[in-house]
């Protein structure tokens, strides 16, 4: 299997602490003032030139989160975060259109390059004049798919691929900072309908600052014409970034948005509270898949991203359907918990989840299946793996309400122990009220096979190309819910992942 | 949030009992009665439940087949809240240490008012013994007890636990076990519930290779509310846990299960499984179900499982195909459902004993 091959090339090719997105772009950042108050508040949505409506939101989140306590239920321990000392805004300084490519700066090239989006597309990515006819071109030559992207580049989302495309099809996929100006209806409908303000303490800190993220909406009907895709990336230093994504399906539309991960290496704590929200109505679809591969930190568990994210579903219409799907490799500290509110009758939610945790990583991680219409189905499908000194706990909630008849529920959960000096925990809660559903939950925790890994180093495979191999075969259910291009990448970051783990 | 409340009449009766600088009046003067806020309550609400109970000192009266051994005045210190107050406010704390071949049967029933009552159990090396317990909670009663069992080095416990049904009354019995290396010990619930009862056993796997078979089977009727929750903490190497509960609610009841299985670092090879299985009877019925995994060993073997549902109407089609009235076929599977749990008993007289008791319950119940 060649993807198999990458993985045991990329663990022989990397050090043990070296980390390949661990690079910083030395570009002219312009960062909002340090601290959080009103005044920041202000600044961020005056950079932005939001209208009124949008600052009021904002700052009424702001107001409740200085009544909020940061929670402390989950399984992971961090020093105090000191929210006074960050900047909740950093954007490139010079953003605007470029003439030719010679006029963009190399680093944010190299940037680029590093993140492995081709020159071309780079090109239409940096609204280079005359690039917006090569993005067909670009794709083609770029990628074996149509994938389009939104690139967040720190704060500033610096440009959106193939929106031409997009708009043929009638789909809006753009920066949510310019959703705002653009589609304010849509934008005042729907922000805060599926994570309300006041829904946590992180999620109404996101309300309160959050930076850009992405917009979509899919009409009636469409079925959108590519993988919509983005990369956020967390660039400069104490800076912390706050995005928001929304993602409306209308009915009888689907859509497949790849959302994929990398961040530099920084000695200081990056904090990262993102809010997402998808809305489906009557037989629509969203696909939302996640590799998620920020700096862990290094081997003494020093530096490495917090990332507080709060994804919430709503199936709203009949027979409606959302899949979360997420690899999970970096990271610090986790704190995320993808959930389906299945609230139109049939209607489906499902999270396939793959969480690897080495060195001092914590993880809290898991899903949210709550049930109140009827026939409603859900499946949680977890794959734990544990290395090095790091501990990592599943924690989910299957609820069934009593309306909900006829809701069925299967959760699995498997965790992996790699040596002894980590911990795997798993916390389902289950509740339900009505004796017309049927819920299931399996749960596992093992080692990897001695006799497994026995014969496959029998067959030639030296011993960490061996766990590599074991370890994609234990998350074969998982990887097989991602789309095309992201399960090759996924094979490749569990084995750089789980590096040095073994012996 | 960190906010005290104000006592409600329990805790207050509670508070004037105890004295100053005492570790249990200090627990209860900052968090209260344990309440759905705090985790490990969060579907049994006890504060809510016993504040609402007469808050006047009851009476306990316990028929043993024999005099206890010892009678001591304290009790162990407990990082439990109901334990901490069942040894702060009990005056004596009873001690039997069991025979080879003998079997202990209590019988405790709490009047009225409320109770607390500590009992310490130990089981000596070598040994083999039963312990039969049946708990009755009379209307307006709340009984708070706590039994410590030590199984020492190669000794085997068989431990039995009847709850009578106590609609208007409240129970929280908690155990605290310890097994030495090599122990064996085995334990059966079957419970009715209360207005609110909480059966909550800790086992500790103390020693390397001891054993421990922990089941339980709960019917929970209307208006009725039966918790089961138990921590088993593996921290010597080669220890076994295997569990399996059953729960039928039927009307309006609620019945929660909470299990949590511990291993430490040093508990290689442990091998624990842990089951649970619930039936819903009827729409107003609520499970509620925790079954947790805390894990810090690789060389490990932990499962749990956790299905809830109704009767399976393929099951009872078949069985009215051929001929059964359709209430009969339904008590049927629900017997046999909970059965599986009790099956397991290995003495043949008290396994025939709960199954009767299982079955004339039924009757009511459903």
């Amino acid at each position: 299997m060649p993807a198999i091959k990458e993985t045991i090339e990329d663990v022989r090719r990397l050090e043990a602490d070296k980390y390949k997105y661990g690079f910083t772009t030395e570009i002219e950042q312009e960062f909002g003032p340090k601290g959080l108050n009103e005044e920041t508040i202000r600044f961020i949505s005056g950079k932005k030139n939001e209208p009124r409506w949008m600052l009021d939101w904002r700052l009424d989140a702001y107001r409740r989160w200085t009544r909020m306590a940061e929670p402390n239920w989950a399984k992971v321990d961090y020093p105090p975060i000191d929210y006074q000392g960050l900047h909740y805004y950093a954007a490139p300084k010079n953003a605007s259109k470029y003439k030719n490519l010679g006029e963009v700066p190399q680093e944010l090239l190299d940037t680029y390059k590093k993140l492995g989006i081709p020159r071309k597309e780079a090109e239409v990515l940096l609204g280079l004049e005359g690039a917006g006819q090569s993005a067909a071109e670009a794709r083609t030559e770029a990628l074996s798919g149509q994938v389009a992207v939104d690139a967040v580049f720190d704060s500033v989302s610096v440009a959106t691929t193939f929106k031409e495309e997009l708009a043929k099809a009638g789909v809006i996929f753009m920066p949510i900072s310019e959703a705002i100006h653009e589609h304010p209806e849509l934008v005042r409908k729907y922000l805060g309908a599926v994570v309300p303000v006041t829904d946590n303490f992180f999620a109404t800190l996101n309300s309160a600052v959050f930076s850009d993220g992405s917009f979509v909406y899919v009409p009636k009907g469409v079925r959108c014409p590519m993988e919509l895709s983005t990369y956020f990336r967390i660039n400069a230093a104490g800076a912390g970034q706050f995005e928001r994504t929304l993602i409306i399906a209308d009915e009888g539309s689907y859509v497949s948005y790849l959302e994929g991960c990398t961040a530099p290496m920084r000695d200081e704590n990056q904090l990262h509270a993102a809010v997402v929200e998808l809305l489906a109505f009557d037989d629509a679809e969203i696909k939302y898949s996640t590799v998620q591969n920020w700096w862990p930190g290094d081997v003494e568990g020093k530096g490495g991203v917090y990332n507080f994210v709060t994804k919430r579903a709503n199936c709203h219409g009949r027979n409606s359907k959302v899949s979360w799907t997420q690899v999970e490799t970096g990271s610090a500290i986790t704190w995320k918990y993808p959930s389906c509110v299945l609230k139109g009758d049939n209607s489906r939610g499902e999270f396939y989840s793959i969480a690897v945790t080495n060195g001092r990583q914590q993880a809290d991680t898991g899903s949210k299946m709550i049930h109140l219409g009827r026939n409603t189905k859900s499946r949680i499908i977890s794959k734990g793996i544990s290395a090095g000194r790091s501990d990592q706990t599943y924690r989910g909630l299957v609820s069934v309400h009593g309306k909900a008849e006829g809701a069925r529920n299967f959760t699995q959960c498997d965790s992996l122990l790699i040596g002894d000096t980590c911990g795997a925990h798993t916390v389902p809660y289950v509740e339900t009220r009505t004796p017309k559903a049927v819920l299931e939950h399996e749960a596992s925790t093992s080692r990897l096979s001695e006799e497994q890994l026995f014969y496959a180093r029998q067959r030639g495979l030296d011993e960490e190309s061996a766990v590599a191999l074991l370890v994609n075969g234990f998350c074969r259910e998982v990887l097989q819910e991602l789309p095309m291009e992201f399960a090759v990448e996924a094979q490749a970051l569990l084995g750089v992942s789980l590096e040095g783990s073994v012996g | 949030m960190g906010v005290a409340m104000p006592p409600n009449a329990m805790e207050a009766a509670f508070l004037a009992q105890l004295d100053e600088n005492v570790p249990a009046r200090e627990m209860l003067a900052e968090a209260g009665l344990p309440h759905r806020r705090i985790e490990e309550w969060k579907w049994s609400d006890l504060r809510a439940v016993v504040g609402k109970l007469p808050a006047e000192p009851g009476v306990l009266t316990f028929v043993a087949a024999r005099e206890s051994d010892t009678v001591a005045k304290q009790g162990q210190e407990s990082a439990l809240c109901m334990p901490l107050l069942a040894s702060a406010l009990s005056k004596e704390l009873h001690i039997y240490t069991l025979k080879n071949g003998e079997t202990l049967e209590l019988n405790v029933d709490a009047s009225a008012g409320f109770t607390h009552q500590q009992l310490l159990v130990l089981v000596p090396a070598g040994i083999k013994a039963q312990l039969l317990e049946h708990y009755t909670v009379q209307s307006c009663a709340f009984a708070n007890l706590t039994l410590t069992i030590v199984v020492e080095t190669d000794a085997r416990l068989d431990r039995v636990v009847k709850q009578d049904a106590a609609p208007e009354g409240a129970l929280v019995l908690t155990s605290l076990i310890k097994l030495a290396p090599k122990a064996r010990m085995a334990q059966t619930t079957l419970g009715f519930g209360a207005r609110l009862a909480r059966i909550e056993t800790h086992v500790s796997h103390a020693g390397e290779g001891a054993q421990i078979r922990l089941d339980g089977a709960c019917v929970v009727g209307a208006g009725l509310h039966l918790d089961q929750t138990s921590v088993v903490c593996h921290e010597g190497a080669h220890g076994q846990t295997d569990e399996l509960f059953k729960t039928v609610v039927a009307r309006d009841g609620k019945g929660v299960f909470q299990g949590k299985v511990y291993v430490s670092g040093g508990a290689q090879k442990t091998d624990a499984r842990m089951q649970h299985r619930g039936l819903l009877l009827d729409d107003k019925a609520e499970i509620d179900a925790k079954p947790e995994l805390e894990i810090y060993a690789d060389d490990v073997v932990c499962t749990h499982g956790n299905a809830l549902g109704a009767i399976d109407d393929e099951a009872l089609f078949y069985m009215r195909q051929r001929g059964l009235p359709e209430a009969a076929a339904r008590t049927l599977l629900i017997e046999s459902f909970l059965a599986e749990p009790l099956e397991r008993i290995e003495d043949e007289k008290v396994r025939e004993h709960l199954l009767a008791l299982l079955r004339t319950r039924l009757g009511v119940v459903t």
